[in-house]
């Protein structure tokens, strides 16, 4: 079952105005642990308490407010916020079209499936051109009060949305401050050498989460009452910088 | 004073996670940070007597206070307010192996991996003696163009990741799980027809409207309006006191507040 | 700690913590909560069917701590009816539908005295299938006031092809429901409607009716929480119990029955117990009925 849309839109092209229902794409299966007081195994609420009084502090004395530097704070009204909230539309605007992989993984939020809602008009067309000519659409919507940046691809047969953070959302590799290592050729050639061994197609469906099986399974045990064992995780030794290359020769030697 | 809001300079001082990323023999000490930073601007709750800050804090309703961190344990419900406890070395002990060491298992192309599987993004940070094993796998990486795929647990999960390479840096993109991919047969329309001349045009559009990617020249709109609104705020010098703030009336259609008045007048005659 | 299992129309179920006294200064065990939604489920489980449910937990009682939860527990039997719907950053979440009886008996063990649902059907969560005007007294105002909203609420409206149709909040307040049932109906023109029809009897009442929802506008005056009418929102299910110092009821009236009361000048007299509910229930049918199956349309917007 394809499910409920999340929500209706028009993909706006030019003139062409393609009617899209938004579906997700992706359900994420996750174990829910709740926060406990140890004692009691009661479970936490969690409680806003004011940082100088040491008491919670009920929601009607409760106030929002913008911490500036010095440490003061511009107080903002629900009402305000309200005002600031982007008009509701159900346009989808392509302002533009990069080559696939342009986009760093990192821009990736979140996957939306579109579905052609009635009248099927130019979906089809769309899914083809895009795919031919290799490219995906930037655009821009509003939806449920936020306003959102995505990439606009085809996958098949269908149409796919995916929302982009925004540039300034993005933490730059060069604010990492890294240091720049001198590498041998040597040691850049038997590198690439090794990673061409251990080179195999992308085939995710050969990948499961054991983890959550493993997890269920302790849980299980502790339930009937067994004894769980402890063990250590396992700690590698780095790898000596002047050992390297020796190290990648050897590795080499085993997958060669 | 400062006003503005988004992380994109600020450096991530604080490791999530430290551990080894391997493949094959070479092992590299590092450390996880965070790659994105959310750009919503973000307000504090303060409380409204004092506009004292306030934090959150777990409370146990039974004893009715405060709980400080070593009394915390986390619980799974198997049955209404039944508990099984999980200890962090329980959870730790489910996937030892993978718990400090992203250990890389082969490396794939970049192109192959479909966009859908992307979830969440973070940096590696080289920890002292790592640094020059950590720049060969970044550069040789880079020139081949392929990332490292490998599983690792972080928390309470467990993770399939890529490790690729990003400006110089080592990247780790957390990946869905191909169950987690929710299935597209049902989206696709019935007819498949494609309407040739339909496609010729858009082609065309696309052709004129390609460009080279660049997010800078978007922005939040809704994060600006809320920047304008504080900035406007700043200068009224209205920080710390609250302007009293009047609703806007008038919400609907001119007719039916008119009508809605007719009718109002009717029964006020009649009461 | 006690546990029974129990057989439910065929489905097993385990009760446990029955003689609980969750109504501590009444005396009302999960027993007797049980019961109470066991003999009320005929006229309750309509306006339950296909609904998001949010539970609000009691696990101590009425004087002890409260939780909400929107997120169906993991724990669940495998037959309740359960859905998916998005939350608002496109993430699925997995939500209970009290569709049955076992259901209904399965969330009230987990001590949910209060069933909360929103307005819309979980499978068009945009669609409210109601608009809604929720009647909150402020500080020195009571359900009295609130009664006399509504019945000025119920004469605005009727001119306008709209029935009306009143309940206790079970608390201090009434909800006046208008039934609507059509597939074009979106909130945002059951909130603007609402919200006109609020600022319309502000204008004209403005000793008795505020529309506006901070706490200095509100004292003394009915407060007509238009708001409500919103896809995120929830409201009380008719005929849930209310997690007060008794065991009361939001219970529908009759206009004619909120007349008599509202002349008669006992707020207490409009407070419904789990008791005389569901004998009121099994003598004069769903009061609420109409909310279900009538279609109206929304003028002039």
């Amino acid at each position: 079952m394809a499910g409920r849309a999340i929500w209706k839109g028009y993909i706006h092209l030019g003139s062409i105005a393609v009617p899209a229902k938004l579906h997700a794409a992706v359900k994420e299966e996750r174990i829910q642990f709740h926060l406990l007081h140890s004692r009691d195994h009661v479970k936490l609420k969690q409680q806003m308490v004011c940082a100088y009084e040491k008491v919670p502090v009920p929601m009607e004395e409760q106030t929002r407010g913008f911490e500036l530097e010095d440490g003061q704070y511009i107080l903002v009204e629900p009402a305000e916020l309200e005002q600031a909230e982007p008009e509701e539309s159900r346009i989808i605007e392509v302002h533009e079209f990069v080559k696939t992989e342009q986009i760093d993984a990192v821009f990736f939020e979140r996957a939306y499936y579109l579905e052609p809602d009635i009248p099927l008009k130019g979906y089809n067309a769309l899914v083809g051109a895009l795919r031919e000519m290799d490219a995906e659409g930037i655009c821009t919507w509003t939806m449920r009060k936020r306003s959102y940046i995505g990439a606009l691809q085809s996958s098949g047969k269908i149409l796919r949305l995916n929302a982009l953070r925004y540039a300034d959302e993005v933490i730059s590799a060069r604010s990492l401050e890294l240091p720049n290592i001198p590498l041998s050729e040597k040691e850049l050639k038997i590198g690439s050498d090794l990673i061409n061994q251990l080179t195999a197609p992308f085939q995710p469906r050969k990948f499961e989460n054991e983890h959550q099986k493993k997890l269920q399974g302790l849980i299980d045990k502790k339930a009937r009452g067994e004894k769980i064992a402890i063990l250590r995780p396992r700690r590698l030794k780095p790898t000596a910088s002047d050992k390297l290359l020796q190290t990648l020769e050897a590795s080499l030697k085993r997958v060669a | 004073m400062k006003l503005s809001s988004g992380g994109g300079n600020e450096t991530a001082a604080q490791g999530i996670w430290s551990g080894t990323i391997s493949f094959s023999l070479v092992a590299i000490p590092v450390q996880l940070v965070k790659a994105v930073e959310p750009g919503r601007v973000s307000f504090r709750m303060l409380h409204g007597k004092d506009y004292s800050p306030l934090l959150r804090r777990m409370f146990c309703p039974r004893e009715e206070k405060m709980v400080p961190p070593d009394e915390i344990i986390r619980g799974y419900e198997i049955g209404p307010d039944k508990y099984i406890v999980l200890t962090d070395e329980e959870l730790e002990s489910v996937s030892p192996e993978r718990s400090r060491t992203i250990e890389i298992i082969e490396f794939i192309d970049m192109k192959d991996v479909d966009s859908i599987y992307y979830d969440h993004p973070y940096y590696l940070v080289p920890s002292k003696g790592g640094e020059k094993a950590y720049s060969l796998l970044a550069e040789v990486m880079r020139r081949a163009n392929k990332a490292g795929l490998a599983k690792f647990v972080l928390g309470e999960r467990e993770y399939l990741v890529a490790v690729k390479s990003m400006e110089g840096a080592l990247s780790l993109i957390t990946l869905h799980y191909s169950e987690e991919i929710l299935p597209d047969e049902e989206i696709a329309p019935q007819d498949g027809k494609i309407e040739s001349e339909e496609k010729s045009r858009m082609k065309k559009i696309i052709k004129e409207m390609t460009g080279d990617f660049t997010p800078e020249k978007y922005a939040d709109e809704r994060r600006k309006k809320i920047v304008k609104l504080l900035r406007k705020k700043l200068k009224e010098k209205a920080t710390v006191e609250a302007p009293a703030v009047e609703e806007e009336e008038g919400g609907g259609p001119v007719d039916l507040i008119a009508v809605l008045e007719e009718s109002m007048r009717k029964v006020k005659k009649s009461r | 700690m006690s546990r029974r299992v129990t057989e439910v129309a065929g489905k097993r179920l385990s009760l446990s913590n029955l003689e609980k006294d969750l109504y501590p200064s009444y005396g009302f065990t999960k027993a007797h909560i049980l019961e109470y939604y066991r003999r009320i489920s005929w006229f309750i489980l309509p306006h339950l069917k296909d609904r998001a449910l949010t539970l609000k937990r009691y696990p101590e009682g009425v004087e002890q701590e409260f939780f909400f939860e929107k997120r169906c527990p993991s724990h669940r039997p495998s037959w309740v009816t359960t859905t998916e719907i998005a939350q608002d950053n496109g993430e699925l979440m997995t939500v209970c539908l009290v569709n049955d009886l076992n259901t209904l008996m399965w969330v009230a063990n987990l001590a949910s005295l209060e069933l909360h649902v929103p307005l819309a059907r979980a499978d068009s969560p945009e669609t409210p299938d109601s608009m809604v005007f929720d009647l909150d007294p402020g500080d020195q105002a009571d359900i009295l006031d609130c009664a006399r909203v509504a019945l000025i609420l119920r004469d605005l409206l009727s001119p306008l092809r709209l029935a009306s149709y009143a309940k206790t909040s079970g608390k201090k307040g009434l909800h006046v429901y208008v039934p609507l049932n059509r597939k074009e109906v979106t909130f945002e023109e059951t909130k603007t409607f609402s919200k006109a029809v609020a600022e319309v009897m502000q204008r004209n009442y403005p000793d008795l009716v505020t529309a506006k929802m901070a706490k200095e506008h509100r004292k003394k005056k009915v407060f007509i929480n238009w708001s409500q009418n919103d896809s995120s929102k929830t409201m009380i299910c008719v005929y849930s119990l209310r997690a007060r110092e008794k065991p009361f009821v939001s219970f529908p009236l009759a206009w004619s029955n909120l007349e008599n009361l509202a002349g008669q000048r006992d707020p207490e007299k409009l407070q419904i117990t789990h008791a005389e509910a569901a004998s009121r229930a099994e003598a004069m049918g769903d009061l609420f009925r109409e909310v279900l199956v009538k279609k109206q349309k929304l003028p002039y917007l």
